[in-house]
């Protein structure tokens, strides 16, 4: 089970908007080591584990990188409101736009969508472990 | 910066702090400085939710109101 906090961990005001940014921030939301990335390889990994003190860390770890996805999805959110169509082109966010608008879509800085491919779960802590210290470079 | 941002962001430094000591006691669970710091920050925590849900809206769902369902109010957290 979940239990949702309507608040982010960390609170996000942006003042000055910039699609050209937010652009390549959105590679940390939906991109193959992303916080959706993150949260998945953790969560799936955890089954596996053999010792108490890995399962709850995996767990709540897990946990906290969707409270990170909610934090870069607010950050892009922000960067990209009330932009004019001037804007949109000049920062080059017109290839985002024609398929998104300003939505959050959950996809790399190259416009590849969020694959779980870009991850592995294979059951063997030391071998999970390793993959998520890679996915952490 | 507004009186609410000021109680969120303290609000959010006690839960962060909470945090990364239940992190900490994940795989030291019988550090007993550690849970006895923790129970202060979550009590600390929990004065200030309650301070910030009297004054700008709940953070989690209540269900003793039977006037509104008032979660469903603005703002969302990335609407700050």
């Amino acid at each position: 089970m979940f239990v949702y906090e309507k608040r982010l961990q960390y609170p996000i005001k942006i003042k000055q908007t910039n699609p050209k940014l937010a652009k390549i921030i959105i590679t940390q939301y939906g991109g193959p080591d992303g916080e959706l990335g993150a949260s998945l390889r953790y969560l799936s990994q955890r089954f596996s584990m053999p010792v108490p003190e890995l399962k709850a860390t995996l767990t709540d770890i897990g946990v906290e990188e969707l409270g990170h996805l909610e934090m870069i999805g607010t950050i892009v959110y922000q960067l990209t409101k009330n932009l004019t169509e001037s804007e949109i082109k000049e920062a080059g966010f017109d290839s985002y736009f024609v398929d998104h608008t300003a939505g959050i879509y959950p996809q790399a800085a190259s416009g590849t969508p969020y694959s779980a491919a870009s991850m592995q779960v294979k059951g063997d802590p030391i071998a999970d472990l390793h993959e998520d210290l890679a996915a952490d470079e | 910066m507004t009186g609410r941002d000021i109680l969120l962001k303290k609000l959010s430094s006690y839960a962060f702090a909470s945090h990364e000591l239940k992190l900490f006691l994940d795989t030291h669970p019988k550090d007993k400085d550690t849970l006895k710091k923790l129970k202060e920050y979550e009590a600390k925590y929990k004065e200030l939710k309650m301070e910030f849900e009297d004054k700008y809206g709940l953070i989690m769902r209540k269900t003793d109101d039977t006037l509104m369902w008032s979660w469903v109010n603005d703002p969302w957290p990335w609407e700050e």
